[in-house]
């Protein structure tokens, strides 16, 4: 569209033709206030909030539905406007029951906010308001109706963001209500974006009803723990006796990777970290064979000593090798990164591993040398053709499926699905592919021209066909694609121009785990042990034998030729279904936030901070890194970093040297990668001395000052800032761009909250050596309520789940428009 | 001269100390006069010590609004809200105040969380008597500033 | 369709109707409201198994019927009697008496606004304009007007309904036949 110039209250304002006049305003920041309008949804005109006086036009005009064209002339504050507003108000205000100081939106009400700003103290309406009792529609959403103001927001956000339709608007006039599909309950995805949505206190959560209000709360906004997609979460988080806890999560931040998304599990997930389950003292396991708790200083005693003495035994069961760790698919990349380096430089092993629910390992290699061809999650809204093979977003990947949809009912983006079953997506789909449930790698073998692969299944040309026009391409898989699969298929895609792939995992930093080398054959950054002089600097010593996988390491343990297990975050003993008994011979030392099936038979036993209650940073599963903000406290629990940081100090080794920490110690990379933005000026480095720079050194960035520090921030992204703890996770991320190829990180986006994609292509294709196994992979395929062993400690989901099971009868169809 | 004005000028002083001397005293008798005050007279706009009041149906007043809160310039006051249920009913409203404690180690006592109140359930009584030895007892919690059921029925 | 026609609730008359009318429009949805008054005339009032069925008939969800059918007070979700009394009460037919035929009728037959009587021949209603202002006061029986009304007027019409419904009832005919 061609831009056109027209004036709003005297200023001229260029904007392309045909651009919403309430848009069009904001960006030029003049605010034009609405209750009905929400970008993105599909326009109302309820409400008669953002009236303007357009010259030459007899009547005031909604700005939410005038497009702007050339030479108009509008204004948007005057007394003639005012006073329609103000009618509009006292209007809705006729039967609002003004209990704001009871109602949970008050304080961040919109209607409260145009009131004060617009309103009349007093009304001509003496009749008796109506008043109806509250509802409760689910576990999870209430219904107040006379604070309602019937903006519709809620019924569009949930027909046609999320594609649910479980809302509507039953009876007319001044008896109009809104209901929802079951009659008096809920049968929907309970993704509560009709809270988000809704201006006023109508729509309210079951978790934060009546528990506090919003200026009483830090608004904290960190990155959801649950699935991989990594949405920004905000926490609303209020101090407590022993340390801070959570009241609220939502999306009040809007400046995510989610923009306005998040689901059930960010929004309700979060009461895991007060569960009455968490530990919050470390144990020991004494003579009497349990588990004890005891100071935190007596048990990294315990098990630096143990350590230690295991490591440098010269029995034929003692040594580094007999030591195995396994880490987390939850961590931070620095902690994750740090148990690596530990296991590696401190107890001298490669016996390190993780649960590995996606075989990223396999993704990289094939991606590796091809720069520009790893997806972004922000390219999922706007990709003009997306081929989705396995998997389903709308329950495992909840943001991916918002995206999908948000860009069919923008972009009208044709998307094409091959799946072994039905997905929800279909409804948006261009053309189908059902395939045969083994039917993943002859769909690859298909694509590429070969007839006979899929030669039975009825459209499968004509969907190769369309799929094989696109001029661009995003291509996104999910966890049936393994090993060799994922490299066919890559290669397939990597032949045509304009093709960009994106690969489905579980867990909020699975990826980030992969990307930090918690592989007993890969260092971080995919890089092979085996490579001779791979980081000498940093890792001495280091071993170049491949170390053991975690089934392995487990097995080895049972058979007893492993002395000591070290957990970090994981249930490995459930999830690969070993005796616990068998372990009893090694020394298990575990660091989690549950008694898990591990924990249960462990020596030590570790309190570990969630993700919730710690900084550093996170990989989502398309490789968008986004900074972790440390929200709740709680008293007893250490984060991983420093635990690790601790046990490595108990067992001599050089801290310094394992976390680059203090005066002179900061070296940030060159900056070579060509990938980052513009406006990221690389600063001389490395920084020959930090005499005389004295940073902000946290007054102001506390972990609940809640808003973005710019000093900081420009401090951090320059290097600048003084890594003065052992226990600064930022200094862990120093080491990491430097030493891991796809981390070129554009700091100053990081720092400000933004995500910013890491680079597979960066990593050299001559580095990699074979694949491992693709049995390895244990994907979890968690749905919308559940999330591995953090979703079992969660009230909130744990309820909802029983609650959607009891509404037995599946999601109501959708509208055919 | 001057020593005339000088003699004139304390005899005037003078007059003024013996008249005095003669009127009949104002001091007030505290602490050792009669009544529950044991002397001490208060005008009506004294801000003392809190009071949290209750309606008709001896109700809470207080929904737990946080505004007082909000407005108090010195930040002493801290409440905890709860839901209200149909076997358990505190307040009148959905919510009521499950923690009301005000720190008078730090109220100013400026009477703007009397004057946010949207219910009235904050007013300041006449309570002055707050000296304490030790300062953890001047944190007041909500059974001490509560205004007793029995005084409803006496009014 | 065919799932829905073998299953149908609707007569195989007015199934065949409905399955011409989806395809008449160039949106499904837009066959929504003569569906529902069709299905209505026919059933007698907007019962769960009709509404399921007009909403898979356009592939529409029960909830979207429901809002739709809950704005136009001629279409319930409520059985009515065999004649459903409608009195006009708005301004033309209230001036020249609408209320006197109103609280006679409830007097006569003993029920108030939306009331059905015990043996469900008749209900009452009270409702806006029905289109008779020049010959107010007027009331609406079914489909059937009846005009220029006075007390006595309106006893007559009752009587005649209700030797009808006798008739019918002796004979075992049907109610909306």
């Amino acid at each position: 569209m061609p831009d056109v110039t027209f004036t709003v209250d005297g200023k001229k304002l260029t904007a392309p033709a045909g651009t919403l006049l309430i848009e069009a305003c904001r960006k030029a920041g003049i605010e034009i206030p609405a209750f009905c309008y929400y970008p993105g949804l599909s326009l109302q005109a309820a409400c008669r909030m953002c009236v303007v006086r357009q010259e030459k036009v007899p009547k005031l005009q909604t700005a939410c539905t005038t497009t702007v064209a050339e030479g108009q002339v509008f204004t948007t504050e005057s007394p003639e406007i005012t006073q329609a507003r103000k009618a509009t108000i006292e209007l809705l205000l006729g039967n609002h029951p003004l209990d704001c100081p009871v109602c949970d939106a008050g304080g961040e009400c919109e209607l409260q906010d145009m009131t004060f700003r617009y309103g009349a103290g007093e009304s001509l309406y003496t009749e008796a308001k109506n008043h109806r009792e509250e509802q409760k529609w689910s576990p999870a959403v209430y219904f107040d109706r006379p604070r309602c103001i019937l903006c519709y927001r809620c019924v569009r956000m949930c027909g046609e963001g999320m594609d649910v339709w479980a809302l509507g608007i039953a009876n007319r006039g001044s008896s109009a209500i809104i209901a929802p599909n079951g009659g008096d309950h809920l049968d929907c995805e309970q993704c509560g974006m009709c809270i988000d949505a809704c201006p006023v206190g109508a729509l309210t959560s079951d978790t934060y009803r009546y528990k506090t209000r919003p200026w009483e709360m830090n608004h904290v906004s960190t990155v959801c723990t649950h699935c991989g997609d990594g949405c920004k979460v905000t926490l609303g988080v209020r101090q407590v006796d022993d340390g801070a806890e959570i009241v609220r999560g939502d999306n009040r931040d809007k400046s995510g990777i989610n923009g306005d998304f998040l689901c059930a599990k960010g929004r309700f997930g979060f009461d895991f970290v007060d569960s009455k389950d968490r530990l919050t003292k470390p144990l020991v396991r004494n003579a009497a064979g349990t588990l004890e708790p005891v100071t935190w200083e007596h048990a990294i005693r315990v098990v630096s000593n143990k350590l230690k003495e295991i490591r440098d035994s010269k029995t034929e069961n003692g040594g580094g090798s007999s030591i195995g760790v396994i880490g987390s698919n939850t961590g931070t990349n620095e902690e994750n990164y740090l148990l690596q380096k530990f296991a590696r430089t401190v107890l001298g092993t490669n016996n390190i591993d993780h649960i590995r629910t996606t075989d990223y390992a396999a993704f990289v290699r094939a991606m590796a040398g091809h720069e520009h061809r790893a997806a972004s999650l922000r390219d999922t809204e706007t990709a003009k053709a997306i081929l989705l093979i396995g998997g389903n977003p709308t329950e495992e990947h909840p943001l991916l499926a918002w995206n999908i949809r948000t860009n069919f009912r923008h972009n009208t983006a044709r998307l094409y699905i091959a799946t072994d079953s039905p997905i929800k997506l279909e409804r948006q789909a261009r053309q189908t592919l059902s395939l045969p449930v083994e039917g993943y790698e002859s769909l690859t073998a298909f694509l590429s021209g070969d007839d006979s692969a899929l030669g039975e299944i009825e459209n499968a040309k004509t969907f190769r066909e369309a799929v094989n026009a696109e001029e661009s391409l995003l291509v996104i898989f999910g966890q049936e694609f393994r090993g060799a699969a994922i490299e066919s298929l890559v290669k397939w895609g990597l032949a045509k121009e304009n093709v960009k792939f994106a690969y489905l995992g579980d867990y909020a930093n699975s990826r980030g785990a992969a990307d930090m080398g918690l592989s007993p054959d890969l260092l971080p950054g995919y890089i092979p042990v085996t490579t001779p002089g791979a980081f000498a600097e940093e890792y001495p010593n280091l071993s170049t034998q491949p170390g053991m996988t975690a089934p392995e390491m487990l097995d080895a343990g049972c058979r007893g030729e492993l002395a000591a297990l070290y957990i970090v975050g994981s249930d490995p003993v459930t999830a690969y279904g070993t005796d616990p008994a068998a372990l009893k011979r090694a020394f298990v030392v575990v660091q989690d936030i549950f008694l898990t099936g591990t924990a249960a038979l462990a020596d030590v036993v570790l309190p570990a901070a969630s993700l919730y209650e710690k900084a550093g940073t996170v990989t989502n599963t398309f490789g968008d890194i986004q900074l972790v903000k440390k929200a709740a406290d709680k008293a007893g629990v250490k984060p991983d970093f420093e635990i690790l940081v601790r046990i490595a100090g108990g067992m001599g080794a050089d801290v310094k040297k394992l976390v680059p920490f203090g005066r002179g110690s900061i070296t940030v990379p060159a900056v070579t990668a060509p990938a980052l933005s513009v406006d990221f000026v690389p600063t001389p480095r490395p920084i020959p001395s930090l005499r005389g720079i004295h940073g902000d050194l946290g007054q102001s960035r506390g972990a609940h000052s809640g808003e973005a520090d710019r000093h900081a921030v420009w401090l951090a992204a320059r290097g600048l800032e003084l890594r003065l703890s052992p226990f600064d996770p930022l200094a862990a991320l120093d080491e990491i761009e430097r030493l891991v190829p796809s981390y070129k990180l554009d700091r100053l986006n990081l720092f400000a909250g933004n995500d910013v994609h890491s680079e597979p292509g960066f990593v050299p294709v001559a580095s990699l050596t074979a694949p491992t196994a693709a049995e390895l992979i244990l994907p979890a395929h968690d749905g919308l309520f559940t999330s591995g062993v953090l979703g079992d400690h969660t009230k909130a989901l744990v309820e909802l789940n029983s609650y959607q099971e009891s509404i037995s009868q599946p999601v109501a169809e959708a509208a055919a428009d | 001269m001057s020593i005339a004005r000088n003699i004139a000028g304390i005899a005037k002083g003078m007059s003024i100390t013996f008249r005095e001397m003669l009127e009949p005293t104002q001091v007030e008798n505290y602490p050792d006069g009669p009544g529950p005050l044991r002397g001490a007279k208060f005008e009506q706009r004294f801000r003392g010590k809190h009071e949290l009041q209750r309606d008709e149906n001896g109700l809470e007043k207080c929904v737990a609004c946080f505004l007082c809160a909000a407005a108090c310039p010195s930040n002493c006051i801290f409440i905890e809200a709860a839901d209200n249920t149909e076997e358990k009913r505190i307040s009148s409203s959905e919510r009521y105040a499950k923690t009301y404690n005000i720190d008078y180690n730090r109220c100013i006592f400026c009477g703007y969380c009397v004057e946010a109140c949207p219910t009235d359930a904050i007013t300041h009584g006449h309570g002055f008597e707050l000296a304490s030895l030790n300062a953890t007892n001047l944190v007041m919690r909500k059974e001490d500033m509560l205004v007793p059921v029995a005084s409803l029925t006496a009014r | 369709m065919s799932s829905a026609e073998t299953m149908s609730i609707f007569s195989p008359a007015l199934s065949a109707r409905f399955d011409a009318l989806v395809l008449k429009y160039p949106v499904k949805r837009s066959a929504l409201i003569p569906m529902m008054l069709y299905a209505q005339d026919e059933v007698g009032y907007l019962s769960d198994a009709v509404i399921e069925e007009i909403a898979q008939r356009l592939d529409l969800t029960m909830l979207d019927v429901r809002n739709v059918a809950s704005y136009y007070s001629m279409l319930r979700f409520k059985p009515v009697g065999k004649y459903n009394v409608q009195v006009c009460t708005n301004i033309s037919c209230m001036l020249r008496g609408a209320y006197d035929i109103f609280e006679h009728l409830e007097e006569k037959l003993g029920i108030g606004h939306k009331g059905i009587t015990a043996d469900g021949v008749f209900s009452l209603e009270e409702v806006e304009c029905i289109g008779v202002c020049c010959w107010a006061p007027a009331i609406q029986v079914n489909y059937d007007f009846h005009d220029d009304l006075t007390n006595d007027k309106v006893d007559e019409v009752i009587a005649a309904y209700r030797a009808k419904a006798g008739r019918a009832d002796a004979k075992g005919e049907s109610a909306n036949a």
